[in-house]
Order: C-alpha cells, then sequence, then structure tokens
C-alpha cells in the first residue's frame, strides 16, 4: 500500500475508530438480538410506550455512565456516584422547598457535587491515593452523611415546581422522556469531546499510558483532576432527575446504582486499565442491561434472576473481548 | 513561536551564530549521589553528538534534565544564546528539545498519525482537532523522510524499529532544534540501523543539532561529528570523533583500559551431555531444532532479530509451549513441558528483558535473588530469613555485587549488578544448565566484562551454558561452539576456530 493512496483516502476514519466501530457494532448486535428475543416473547414489549419508558430508567444510568466511562479511559475508577445521587438531593430539595426555585435548587446541588469532584480529584491526583479507595472511602462517607442528616426519614419535596416534575413525567413531543433528552444531548456532547477535542484525546492517552502522556507535555494530574469533576457533575445531574422521579430526597436513593453503572461500563467495552472505550459502547451497554432486565420482568422472571443473569453476561462479554484481544495481540 | 529549519534565524530576535543548545556548569544531586558534577555540554546545529559514558555516568540523567524530567540543581541551560528554565517536559518541547528515550513513548492504542501530533493538536476555528489536518500531514512528513508506515495504522501493531521511526517523525513535525535519541539501535536489525542513520543524517541537514547516546562503538564512529563522554557524573573530553580511536574512547569511558574484555579463565568443556533438544518445533516460530550442549561450555546461538533466538530460549526452559519435539536436561526429559519441571530439573531462563520478566523491581536484592529457592530455606513452611540472607550475602561477596545492602530495591542497582542478582537467582537454585539471552543488553562496557567474567566461571563450574547474543564480539569471544539462527530454523553449528563473522552472517541470512 503506497502512502499516497493511504494519505488520500476520503476522510477515513482512524483505525482506532473502525476497531471500536466493530466493537460497537457487536454491541449493537447484541442489543437487537435482546430486543428481538423480548418482541417475541413479551407483549408489549416492543411498543413506543415500553421502549421510551425503558428509555427513560436508562437515563440515569447514561448520564452517570458518561462520567464512569471518563474516568475509567484516564485509568481511575470512581465509585462514589451511587451515595452522591443521595446527597445532592439534600440541597436540591431544600433549596427548592426554601426558595421555590428550581434554578437555585439545582445550582446548589450541582455546587455540592462539584465539591465533591474536588475533592475526590483532589485525593487521587494530587494526594496520590488509589482512585479505588478515595472513592469507596467518599460513598461510605456520603451515604453515612445523608443518614446522620435525614434521620433516615425521606425529605419530600414542598415546593412541587411544574419544572421539576416535568424533569420525571415530562416528555418531548409526547413521546420521548425529557430525562432521555438531557441524557442523549449530554452523551453527544461529551461523545464528541472524547473524539475530537484535544482534552478528549488527552484522557485517553492519560489512560493509555501516563509517563508517555507526561512526556508529551501534559499535566497528568490536571487531567485526572477534571475527570472526577466531570464524574460527579453528571452524577449529579443524574442525581436531580432521580429526586425529581421520587418527589423527594430520600436516604436509600441511588444504592448500588454504581455498581450498574460500572457494569454496564465494562460491558461497553471501556477497560479498567484506561485508554480503550467509547461513550458509545457504554451507552450501549446500559440498554442492553436494561432491556434485558425489562424484558427478564415481562417474563416474569423474579428479581433474583436477573441479577444473577446480569453477572454471568458481563463475565461472559469482559472474557470474550479479553479472548479477542489476545488473539489480535498474539498474530 | 514556529522555526523555518531551512532558512535560521529569520523572524525571532535570536543570535544565529549561537549554539543550539549550552548547558553550562550543570549539577544534580540524588539522595545519597552526585548524578551530575558541574557538567559543560554545547550543541552545533546540524552537528551530530555522541554523549558516551558506562551506566551511572550521567547520560541519562543529562538528557532527562534537557527532557525536562528532572530539574537541574546548578547550572544554566541556553537555546541559541538565550536563557532558557526549563522546569518540565512540556517546557523542553516548547524549547524545541525533542527526546526519543529508549523506551518507546507513543499511546499504542492510538494510530500513528495521532501519535505524530501527540504533543499539540491541530486545531480548527472551534478549537476541534483537525483530523484530516493530522492525517495529510503526517502522510507528508512520512514521504519527506522516507517512511513506509501507513499513518492509520495503530501504533501497538507495528514493530518497535517502527515505531522508533514514527517517534523520530513526531520530531519533525514539532520543528525540533535538538532531537536526543537515547541508545536507539538497541532493537533494531543492521538494515533498520542504516535506514535509521540515514534518518539521522537528514534531520541533522535540515540543522537540527542530534544527540546520538550509545554504548556502540562502532557505530558512534560512524555517525557521529564529535563526542563527548561523562565518567562519574563528570565531563571528561569533548573532541571531534577524528581525534579518537577505538581505545582513546574506552579509556574516556572507564578511566582505565580494559586489555582483555574476554578473559578466558575456564579449562576445556566436558563430555557430559548437559542438555539435549531434539527436532524442537513452536506454533510461533522454531522449525525441528536439534542440538546439544555439554557441561562446561558455552554454546552461543546468533541470528539476526527475528530469527527465533528468544523463542528457543523460552522453549528450551519450558516457559513456552511446543508442539513436537523433545527436551532432556540432563539426561531427564523436560515434561510436562513447564518451567516447573524446569527448574526442577536444573534448566533456567536468564532473559532479555529483565524489567518484565526478570526482577520485582519495588523488591529488596535478597528478595530477587532467593526467589527460585525459598524450598530451600523454608523450615516447616515459613522461610527462615538468617539462612536466606546469608546465602544471598555470599552470592552478593562472590559476584562482587554493589549493592548498599541486601533491602535496597533493586530497581535503584545498575544494569550489570541487576544481571549478577539474577544470575544468583539461579546458580542458588543449583542450576545444570542457564540460558542467557542477550546478557550484556544495556550494559556499559566496563560492566559487561564483569558478566562475561562471569559467564565464563559459570561453565568452568560445570555449567551447560546456552548464550543467546546478537553481539558478534561477544559471541566470538565467550563461546566455545556457535550455533546460527534463522528464521527459527538451525542453520549452522559449528567450533568456535572454525568461525568467522562472515560464515556466521552467511548462515544468518539462510
Amino acid at each position: 500500500m503506497s502512502l499516497a493512496s493511504t494519505a488520500s483516502a476520503k476522510a477515513p476514519p482512524s483505525l482506532l475508530a473502525r476497531l471500536f466501530a466493530r466493537q460497537e457494532l457487536a454491541l449493537l448486535v447484541c442489543l437487537i438480538l435482546v430486543l428481538a428475543f423480548f418482541s417475541v416473547t413479551v407483549e408489549n414489549f416492543f411498543s413506543v410506550r415500553n421502549m421510551t419508558n425503558v428509555l427513560g430508567q436508562a437515563s440515569l444510568a447514561l448520564t452517570a455512565g458518561i462520567g464512569c466511562a471518563i474516568v475509567f479511559i484516564s485509568g481511575e475508577v470512581d465509585i462514589s456516584i451511587g451515595s452522591l445521587l443521595a446527597t445532592i438531593a439534600l440541597p436540591l430539595i431544600i433549596i427548592m422547598n426554601d426558595t421555590n426555585s428550581l434554578l437555585l435548587g439545582v445550582s446548589g446541588a450541582l455546587l455540592f457535587g462539584l465539591i465533591i469532584g474536588v475533592v475526590n480529584g483532589y485525593l487521587v491526583a494530587y494526594a496520590g491515593i488509589n482512585s479505588l479507595i478515595v472513592t469507596l472511602g467518599t460513598m461510605f462517607i456520603m451515604r453515612g452523611g445523608v443518614y446522620l442528616y435525614t434521620g433516615q426519614r425521606a425529605i419530600p419535596d414542598d415546593a412541587s415546581l411544574d419544572s421539576f416534575i416535568a424533569l420525571s413525567d415530562g416528555r418531548l413531543f409526547n413521546i420521548i422522556p425529557y430525562s432521555a433528552v438531557i441524557a442523549i444531548v449530554l452523551l453527544a456532547a461529551f461523545g464528541y469531546m472524547m473524539q475530537h477535542r484535544p482534552f478528549g484525546r488527552q484522557i485517553y492517552a492519560v489512560g493509555g499510558n501516563q509517563e508517555v502522556a507526561r512526556l508529551a507535555g501534559y499535566d497528568v494530574r490536571r487531567v485526572k483532576f477534571v475527570c472526577f469533576i466531570i464524574s460527579a457533575l453528571l452524577a449529579t445531574v443524574a442525581g436531580i432527575i432521580l429526586a425529581a422521579r421520587v418527589g423527594s430526597a430520600q436516604h436509600t436513593a441511588g444504592l448500588n446504582f454504581e455498581f450498574q453503572v460500572v457494569a454496564a461500563t465494562v460491558l461497553g467495552g471501556v477497560s479498567l486499565a484506561g485508554g480503550i472505550g467509547s461513550l458509545t459502547g457504554m451507552a450501549l451497554g446500559v440498554l442492553i442491561l436494561q432491556f434485558l432486565s425489562n424484558g427478564l420482568r415481562g417474563l416474569g422472571l423474579p428479581t433474583e434472576w436477573q441479577l444473577v443473569i446480569t453477572g454471568m453476561i458481563i463475565i461472559a462479554a469482559v472474557a470474550f473481548d479479553e479472548a479477542k484481544r489476545r488473539r489480535a495481540n498474539g498474530g | 513561536m514556529s522555526v523555518d529549519f531551512l532558512h535560521p534565524g529569520e523572524g525571532a530576535a535570536i543570535d544565529t551564530n549561537a549554539s543550539a543548545l549550552e548547558m553550562r556548569g550543570i549539577g544534580k544531586r540524588f539522595p545519597g549521589v552526585v548524578a551530575l558534577d558541574n557538567v559543560d555540554f554545547t550543541l552545533e546545529p546540524g552537528k551530530i553528538h555522541a554523549l558516551m559514558g558506562e551506566n551511572g555516568a550521567g547520560k541519562s540523567t543529562l538528557i532527562k534534565i534537557m527532557a525536562g524530567v528532572y530539574g537541574k540543581d546548578a547550572g544554566t541551560v541556553r537555546m541559541r544564546g538565550r536563557e532558557v528554565d526549563i522546569k518540565s517536559p512540556r517546557d523542553s518541547l516548547k524549547e524545541g528539545i525533542k527526546v526519543v528515550f529508549q523506551e518507546i513513548a507513543l499511546i499504542s492504542e492510538f494510530t500513528v498519525a495521532e501519535n505524530i501530533f501527540l504533543e499539540g493538536y491541530p486545531t480548527g476555528r472551534t478549537g476541534s482537532i483537525d483530523w484530516k489536518k493530522i492525517r495529510a500531514d503526517s502522510a507528508a512528513l512520512f514521504n519527506r523522510i522516507g517512511f513506509n508506515v501507513d499513518p492509520a495504522a495503530r501504533t501497538g501493531s507495528l514493530p518497535v524499529s517502527q515505531q522508533q521511526m514514527v517517534e523520530i517523525a513526531r520530531a519533525l513535525a514539532h520543528e525540533a532544534r535538538v532531537v536526543v535519541m537515547d541508545e536507539p539501535t538497541s532493537s533494531l536489525t543492521p538494515n533498520e540501523v542504516s535506514l535509521l542513520f540515514t534518518v539521522i543524517r537528514r534531520l541533522a541537514a535540515l540543522g537540527i543539532a542530534v544527540v546520538y547516546v550509545s554504548h556502540k562503538l562502532d557505530e558512534v564512529f560512524e555517525i557521529a561529528d564529535t563526542v563527548t563522554v561523562l565518567r562519574d557524573g563528570r565531563h571528561i573530553s569533548t573532541k571531534p570523533i577524528g581525534e579518537h580511536t577505538n581505545d582513546t574512547l574506552i579509556q574516556d569511558m572507564i578511566g582505565r583500559r580494559i586489555d582483555n574484555l574476554f578473559p578466558r579463565q575456564r579449562g576445556a568443556a566436558g563430555s557430559k551431555v548437559a542438555l539435549s533438544v531434539e527436532n524442537l518445533s513452536t506454533a510461533k516460530k522454531l522449525v525441528d531444532v536439534s542440538f546439544e550442549a555439554r557441561a562446561g561450555e558455552v554454546l552461543g546461538f546468533f541470528g539476526l532479530m527475528g530469527a527465533g533466538r528468544t523463542e528457543l530460549a523460552k522453549a528450551i526452559v519450558g516457559y513456552d509451549p511446543i508442539i513436537s519435539g523433545t527436551v532432556t536436561v540432563d539426561g531427564q526429559r523436560l515434561a510436562p513441558h513447564d518451567t516447573r519441571t524446569g527448574v526442577r530439573l536444573g534448566i533456567g531462563l536468564l532473559t532479555e528483558d529483565r524489567k518484565s520478566e526478570g526482577l520485582m523491581g519495588e523488591l529488596p536484592v535478597y528478595q530477587n535473588a532467593s526467589l527460585a529457592s525459598l524450598g530451600a530455606f523454608a523450615r516447616l513452611g515459613f522461610v527462615d530469613k538468617a539462612k536466606e540472607h546469608q546465602a544471598v550475602q555470599d552470592y552478593v561477596d562472590r559476584f562482587r555485587i554493589k549493592t548498599p545492602s541486601l533491602f535496597q530495591q533493586i530497581k535503584n542497582l545498575s544494569g550489570g549488578n541487576q544481571q549478577k542478582v539474577l544470575i544468583s537467582r539461579w546458580l542458588m537454585r543449583g542450576l545444570k544448565v542457564i540460558v542467557v539471552d542477550e546478557p550484556t543488553r544495556g550494559i556499559d562496557v566496563g560492566a559487561k566484562s564483569e558478566i562475561f567474567a562471569l559467564i565464563d566461571r559459570l561453565a568452568g563450574e560445570g555449567l551447560a551454558v546456552v548464550m543467546m547474543t546478537s553481539e558478534m564480539p561477544e559471541l566470538l569471544g565467550l563461546a566455545d561452539r556457535i550455533a546460527v539462527m534463522c528464521e527459527g530454523r538451525l542453520t549452522a553449528i559449528m567450533p568456535r576456530e572454525e568461525a568467522t563473522q562472515e560464515k556466521i552472517l552467511n548462515a544468518a541470512i539462510g
């Protein structure tokens, strides 16, 4: 193959993009198989109503999953997001109850999320503590704090602002839930950032090989720091939607949510080792698990079995990935 | 600030007569060590300047200061007469200094083109990456330096030699004024080396100042205009290459003469067969390889890159699976074919890749040495520490391993001393056959002769030594018999007395 021919080819996607395209294609095929299977076996599964409902349910994991995937790609993990969902609901609901202003409530929640992101990011990137440990710690601290503050009672949303309630049951054109619209817009924006903005590529480079990134002149610590802030802010957005859905701030909100998100992200081909994966893959992972859970429920399978099946699927998917990678490298 | 190589001096206010890079009085200390002491180093544009010295001489500290990896404790750095303050890799790149380290500094998951522009993506008006420009520019760049690689290829899928070229291309893309190459030929074939030299000369012709760090004297004589030698962190000499001979260069580097790099102490090899390999084939590389190695002999294997030396080394110790053939150690067949059996029968591998397959870098010297023989120090399943330390101390004394203590992390030792610890690991286990793969890779001249003496001694003590090497002098100086490989096959095996460089190379080409 001559150099000239490769250079003049019409905007070919990079090999990386093609490689991931293939991985995403495989995930897409899985999703279609899941949809096809349940369309045949479960009544009303393949209806606009059910599809958009599932999309709405998936929007929490989709939104927080963006942050989770970005932190993974940078070579770290963030498991504090579940507790964060419960934590930021407190300032959100309290401020709204006091001021009757959605804007102020949301600002308060985002400010809280920002602070948590800064703490996580600082401890990992600048203090050099392992991210699993840091976010495990903040996960416990936040959950404990919420228990203490609420005395294990829900704080109801007394303001009942229309705009806030719309976040839970409003639909664009009466079809697509607003929460899903928010998730899709964020996915598109951050997906674009990861592939086409220098900062996004820096995250891949840092996760791919930290030393190389440093030698290439990147501020590795700053990149990681910012990734944790992004993750916390996106989890905050998910937390706001959840609070709207349940109409209160609850101490049990988002319990085990971080593991659902991690599971979907890993299923979507984002490597825990960093540098590998895409937001599209993560999104497909979320949708596969969400539709699977919805379909299994439709079949009347108890939740316990859903957990077992989800676990098996994740291990199988990662094992498949690993085998593929080994074959590619061994050849 | 962008600089046009072909018309230096246009644009910014700079002194065109000044040196490309001038380092004066550079000092650097690490806890307990003075790594650099008042070192001067000056680079002229368009010249190739070799930087030589033994490991620990301060070469890598000096280039890491250039690269902004380390800060300096004393001295000044000027670029074209202007004093600069390099505090980070970013500062260094901004000044136009590009260091190509021995370890490839590329993101293997990225495409070649993206790696070229890793240090600064070209962006459009909105700040988004201009991928079209990245692809076009890297293709154009490759054309210019005559480098035939698909810019869209995944970097990790390329051989090391091509990855190195990608790094050099990257230096050009960012209009480097100073390009530093750290031991660039250590994993290249002769053909690739000559391509590399062509590229280096082209860089110099563009007015770039090239620093060439190497241990290999013949390469330095071929490529360099000027040579600077460091020793023990001090500047020893800077001379045009024409004023040096092999001897004067070695003398500058080690401060004494090495009269005989290959001191042979051992007697003739015995007749007892210690290792017998018959019709060995592997899925990856080896085809029907048969040979014997006798107790007390050094059997040297030569081959070009990709000939299958490392594969053979890994197969005969049981590390890599085989598809047919047998390996017999001291009369006992290596079956099942794994390293556990191998070690039990008494065959061990001194790997070519110390860092990833030999050392446990964070662990202390003594644990690295005793790894293979913990069973021997165990009492009721617990390791008897006193016994373990004593045994390791014996080897440290015997092989004169330079380490502050048994508890020093092994990553802090020099390459030569690390190698001695790894040899101790196997001797402690009581081996009959030791397979050494590129035993002197990354080890400097002075320590090399110590490793050679050690190998000589191992054979003298009755071990069969199977040595894989790509260094002709090492092969001719050390081996009793010479085996040559080409594309996974054994193409010749001859006694040392009958071997000539020509004969060996012919067999290696196949």
